[in-house]
């Protein structure tokens, strides 16, 4: 428990005094601040969305199917007469709630195991690392795909397959910083005092870890909405009622022959949107909590 | 260490790796809501037709019966039958397997070879606004979703502009390139079935002998599946530039996603190289820019993107996977989707092992690679 | 100094020199590879006439499992094997289902006795197998004999009841072969019509074993031989077809009327509707056949570079309601959702008109078929309204029940017609559905676990009889793969007389009421009908869409 509270401590002391600086930092800084107002923009309006869109986004034939985007329907209508603008506003509550759910699982899981795992040493360590190993090599959409299958459908199953997969990542990432961290002086003195395993931890390792948990997590948003998307590909969402960007993108895509363009280019919007915000506020914040590059 | 117990080591590790691999896919799929067994009865429900389906698939074997027969199977080579078709699955797996991974090489190829580039003339001007378009390209290629690129390009470029295939992976009216092919005559026969042969040798019975003077004849053919390859090695270069012309779409969509990463490494990496005294030396001696960047910086920068083709072919076949269906690619990914929603155990479970061995050998290579390249590894 | 300047300027020099030396021999050696690669590509591009005898159609499906009748019990695997053998009879292109349809093929005539118990063929002389052998009624006693002796349970032998039906095959003479039933079977002559039923060639069809499919080797990969085409190459990759071809047969039977009409056909595989609509507007193949959605199709009717067929289907949709607890164990229960189905938005939105509204579990077009479950109303809320408010369900109580659809693919547009259904039945007021959906092995498995109140399945005909609309369905044991819990004996007689009875006036009007028994009892709704679709570049002609859902290859080619 107070690790956790020593993790958020550190986040949000190095993260929030850090806004106000940030567009000083040049492109780094802009990327963070682009990156958190897209996922805030998005995160609004899918929150809104049962208040700001014109349609019921579930009812069929509201309008005549196919329809181009005109006056009316601004992102036109589907293949069942679904309002396309009502879907786009809609649909990123499964991506967001399932990227959001394996995040935390990760980090619960994780982050945990890394720490304990590196600091613990020996026999423990290697058998850790070989299994994380064994899940970290393989290819992440298969074993996705099977255990969601196994699981079935729904946005706990779809969150608890992407986790899985990348749990090794955050393992991997804790365990390297941990590693070096380990043999510095000051932690040598702090166990030379006599502190226990736990204030080593919490105190002086999980801190330094904090920037590249943060990094890899942005990174795990933006692959777990499109890993959401591509099991929706595959036939593994959720139900049908439920708006979903990804259910667009799998059933617009093979209207995109017949020249309805706007049912998949909409929605393909918004999830590339949502991506592309993790992806940015990633790439800018590993700049900026890595300084090697200002010299 | 020394390199050679680098190598055992790391060879050893990737044992239990594949075995911890295979048992958590057996057991997941076997949890699997969904009955292969049914499958087979559209219709009518016998149950003594049920059972006996269920005995010839070996579905009436306790879970660690089964579990062991698997693995002693593997350990033969054998890696069962299809739960389909009954078919072998490694047959299966290897008429599949080159498919991918000759997608594999090109995407790959495309996107290092775009990565590197990019990231290269970004590098060169940092703070720029071309440093900025290339950063910002390399994350939105990342952001889309394989299939959605996919469907772009196959619109544009297939339909569009009516230029390039929008599936398969050979014009559907010429044959498939085999490889090599030839007739090789071995020993002059004398007829009536005499021939001369050399002391020791034995004849090769299959071959119908016709009567009187002739030549035996022996074919020696290889395929390797690589139609790129094979369409060489028959001399066909028609076959090469149709191969090609399918093999550009797929491996353009893989390879742009791909290329976000590489382009982010490279910049990274040939910023500081580009800042040690060793290519300062080089400019001092009068080298031209361009040698300076490409011959030498880009050689010492190279090392860590080396290692990122390692991690990436994970993701490489994972991408494959939506690739292959929006491209109708007759390959693994395809695959192991077509036999999940089957449920056919065998075949998921013999895809699972191949991919695996696949995906350490490409890392154990990459590693040693790079143990090689950097003597401060072993040390 | 000067000699190091000297020196200097010497080496710069040699060092320039080797170095344009270096570029001016890799420009000599690029130059040689792109002259030498164009003189290859037109040296080995093919010749232009071998393709015009050759069409190239386009699909998504691919044979299950084998090309052996013993086991292929799928629509694709039965497409080829139509190609490559024949059966003792026929229909003739453009069939509606009747009796008359039915035309000779291997036999050519035949006749029933009285008791409708004993089949009499006359076979067709001079048919010659590859090897010379000449085709006579042994051949057919070992075709059946073998098939009912492996009875393999993926096969359509056990999965139809071929044994239930015939008792044994007897070769009279050379040319007389004589089928024994256990019972008068009216629709015996449309089961000798289906693929199931054709011909073997004992050369190649081991007594006691299933041929399979063998790579490379496309003769030991089928047991056939009598047939417009043989099989001149079938490659599976990764346990689906990557390619067959389809050559013409010297020896068939038919081929002095000028069958097949096309010597070459080349059928490639594309993974989804997409694909191939795709590959088919870019006429990267002459045919597209199974499956194009819906859209697809109708967005190729206004493409004045392609021609749309369309023919009658025989895929029919239902839905089923499981009887085994509440609420559907009720029948008012069942009928109120009967009535309150709106086939017209379904068949609009989600086929933009291509399937028929369907009003029986006869298919339209076929005898037997009436409009009886009309009767109930489409869709006709006040009676379901009417029919609810005894047992209490209103607006404010409404009838809740979870509706199931299948998710991978197995059916058309699964999805898209369980959002329609929920719209429809809700627009009754007095019903609240939910969906949910599963893909095919987990739907399988949760229909025969009975796990499912209300689910969507569809069907595809065996043979072309109403028998094998109504048996499979409502009868006791026929229908208990169903697993929706009804039993009617009276409906097991209706069944019983149907089947049994030779005269077809009798079997209409036994359906008739088989129809209306069903209206009332409600164990299943039918929804649609599927139009059959295919389409082809301008110049492909010969093409047959008719209620046997047959594509006869040797009929179809391009005109020049």
């Amino acid at each position: 428990m107070q690790e956790k509270t020593e993790i958020r401590k550190s986040m949000l002391s190095s993260i929030i005094p850090g806004l106000a600086s940030l567009a000083k930092r040049g492109l780094a800084g802009w990327l963070v601040i682009i990156g958190i107002i897209l996922i805030g923009a998005i995160i609004a309006i899918t929150a809104a969305s049962p208040w700001i869109r014109p349609h019921n986004p579930a009812e069929i034939n509201v309008g005549q199917p196919l329809t181009a985007p005109n006056q009316q329907f601004p992102f036109g209508t589907n293949d069942l007469g679904q309002d396309v603008f009502s879907r786009a506003l809609s649909g990123g509550g499964i991506m967001l709630q399932v990227s959001i759910l394996s995040v935390v699982i990760c980090l619960l899981i994780g982050v945990p195991l890394g720490l304990f795992s590196s600091y613990a040493g020996g026999i423990i360590d290697r058998i850790f690392c070989l299994i994380m190993d064994s899940i970290y090599a393989f290819p992440g959409l298969v074993l996705a795909i099977a255990i969601a299958a196994m699981l079935g459908r729904g946005v706990t199953n779809m969150a608890i397959s992407i986790a899985v997969v990348y749990v090794p990542s955050y393992f991997r990432v804790v365990r390297s910083q941990v590693l070096s961290i380990k043999e510095m002086p000051y932690v040598e003195a702090a166990n030379a005092i006599g502190a226990k395993t736990r204030t080593v931890l919490s105190r002086y390792i999980l801190p330094n870890v904090v920037p590249s948990i943060v990094v890899i997590a942005t990174v795990n948003f933006a692959d777990a909405i499109l890993t959401a998307a591509g099991l929706t590909f595959i036939g593994l969402g959720v139900p049908v009622e439920i708006p979903d960007w990804g259910w667009d993108l799998t059933n617009g895509r093979r209207l995109l022959t017949c020249g309805a363009w706007w049912v998949i280019t909409f929605p393909g919007i918004m999830i590339i949107l949502l991506a592309l915000g993790f992806t940015l506020m990633g790439e800018g914040l590993s700049e900026l909590l890595n300084p090697r590059l200002e010299q | 260490m020394t390199l050679r117990s680098y190598v055992l080591s790391r060879i050893l590790l990737t044992i239990p790796m594949i075995f911890i691999l295979l048992t958590m896919v057996f057991v997941v799929i076997r949890i699997l809501p969904g009955d292969p067994v049914l499958l087979h009865f559209e219709k009518q429900e016998n149950p003594a037709a049920i059972e006996e389906m269920r005995q010839r698939l070996g579905l009436d074997k306790p879970l660690w019966v089964q579990y062991f027969d698997y693995v002693g199977g593997l350990f033969r080579g054998d890696l069962g039958k299809s739960m389909q078709d009954y078919s072998s699955v490694t047959q299966q797996i290897l008429s599949a397997f080159p498919a991918t991974l000759e997608l594999a090489i090109f995407s790959m190829t495309i996107a290092v070879a775009i990565g590197v580039f990019l990231g290269v003339e970004a590098s060169k001007r940092y703070n720029k606004p071309a440093d900025h378009s290339i950063r910002i390209f390399g994350i939105v290629t990342y952001a889309i979703p394989v299939f959605f690129l996919g469907m772009v390009l196959q619109m544009s470029l297939g339909l569009g502009l009516h230029l390039l295939p929008v599936g398969l992976r050979f014009n559907p009216t010429l044959t498939p390139p085999t490889g090599l092919n030839i007739a090789i005559p071995k020993f002059p026969t004398l007829g009536l079935g005499l021939h001369v042969l050399p002391l020791g040798v034995r004849p090769n019975p299959p071959f119908a002998r016709p009567a009187g003077p002739g030549l035996d004849i022996e074919r020696i053919s290889f395929s390797s599946g690589l139609y790129t390859i094979d369409s060489l090695l028959e001399c066909n270069i028609h076959k090469f530039v149709e191969t090609l012309r399918y093999l550009v779409l797929p491996s353009l969509t893989l390879g742009l996603v791909l290329s976000g990463v590489f382009i982010r490494l490279t910049r990274s990496n040939m910023f500081e190289t580009m800042r040690l005294d060793f290519v300062t030396a080089a400019r001092a001696r009068g080298l031209r820019e361009n040698k300076v960047t490409y011959g030498y910086a880009l050689r010492n920068a190279f090392l860590p993107v080396l290692t990122m083709m390692g991690l990436q072919f994970a993701a490489l076949l994972g991408g494959a996977i939506l690739t292959e269906t929006t491209f109708s690619w007759p390959g693994l990914g395809r695959y192991i989707v077509d036999r999940i929603s089957f449920r056919d155990y065998t075949a998921i479970q013999g895809a699972v092992v191949m991919l695996g061995i696949f995906v350490s050998i490409v890392s154990l290579a990459v590693d040693l690679l790079y143990a090689y390249l950097d003597p401060r590894i072993r040390l | 100094m000067p000699n190091q300047l000297n020196h200097t300027a010497k080496v710069k020099k040699l060092r320039n020199a080797k170095a344009i030396g270096k570029m001016a021999i890799i420009g000599i050696v690029i130059i040689i590879l792109v002259i030498a690669g164009i003189v290859g590509y037109y040296l080995t591009m093919p010749t232009g006439p071998a393709l015009k005898d050759t069409l190239v159609m386009g699909t998504t499906d691919s044979v299950e499992s084998c090309l052996d009748p013993a086991r292929a019990y799928d629509y694709f695997g039965w497409e080829i094997i139509q190609s490559l053998s024949t059966g003792l009879v026929d229909y003739r292109p453009g069939a509606t289902g009747s009796a008359d349809d039915i035309v000779p093929a291997l036999a050519t005539s035949w006749s029933v006795s009285a008791d409708g118990k004993v089949w009499t063929f006359n076979l067709r002389q001079n048919v010659k197998y590859e090897d010379g052998t000449e085709f006579n009624a042994t051949h057919v006693k070992y075709t059946f004999d073998r098939e009912m002796g492996i009875a393999d349970e993926d096969g359509p032998f056990v999965g139809i009841g071929y044994s239930d039906i015939i008792q044994n095959v007897t070769a009279v003479d050379k040319y007389t072969v004589k089928f024994y039933l256990k019972i008068p079977f009216a629709a015996f002559l449309s089961l000798m019509a289906c693929q199931a039923s054709y011909i073997v060639d004992p050369a190649h069809a081991p007594m006691t074993s299933v041929v399979e499919y063998t790579a490379g080797n496309p003769r030991a990969s089928h047991p056939m031989g009598l047939g417009p085409y043989t099989l001149k190459n079938w490659t599976r990759v990764a346990g689906k077809d990557s390619e067959i071809r389809l050559e013409a047969n010297p020896n068939y039977w038919n081929a002095s009327a000028g069958y097949p009409k096309t010597k070459n056909i080349i059928i490639r595989f594309y993974a989804d509707s997409t694909g191939l609509a795709l590959a088919i507007t870019a006429q990267e193949v002459d045919i597209a056949f199974r499956q194009l959605g819906a859209a697809d199709i109708n967005n190729m009717k206004n493409n004045a570079n392609l021609h749309v067929w369309e023919g009658t289907g025989a895929f029919i949709q239902y839905l089923v309601l499981q009887e085994k607890y509440a609420p559907f164990n009720v029948t008012t229960v069942r009928q109120a959702v009967g009535a309150a189905i709106n086939r017209t938005t379904l068949v609009q939105t989600v086929f933009l008109g291509q399937a028929q509204k369907l009003y029986s579990m006869i298919p339209i077009g076929m005898f037997g078929h009436t409009d009886a479950f009309l009767g109930l109303g489409d869709p006709n809320y006040t009676r379901t309204r009417e029919l609810l408010a005894p047992l209490g369900y209103n607006e404010s109580n409404k009838l809740t029940f979870k509706l199931w659809y299948e998710t991978s693919g197995h059916y058309p547009q699964s999805a898209q017609q369980a959002q329609v259904l929920k719209s429809s039945l809700e627009a009754s007021g007095v019903i609240s559905v939910s969906l949910d959906g599963l893909d095919w092995p987990a739907y399988r498995t949760a229909r025969k676990n009975e796990e499912m109140e209300a689910y969507i399945l569809g069907w595809y005909p065996d043979y072309i009889d109403p028998d094998d609309y109504i048996y499979p369905f409502v009868q006791s044991s026929g229908g208990s793969w169903l697993h929706d819990n009804y039993n009617s004996s009276t409906m097991d007689d209706l069944v019983a007389w149907a089947r049994g009875n030779t005269t077809t006036s009798v079997r209409s009007d036994l359906y008739s009421q088989i129809s209306n028994l069903m209206t009332n009892d409600a164990p299943l709704i039918p929804m649609y009908q599927g139009s059959a679709y295919a389409v082809t570049t301008p110049k492909v002609k010969g093409i047959y869409l008719d209620i046997t859902q047959s594509w006869r290859h040797w009929l179809v080619y391009a005109e020049q």
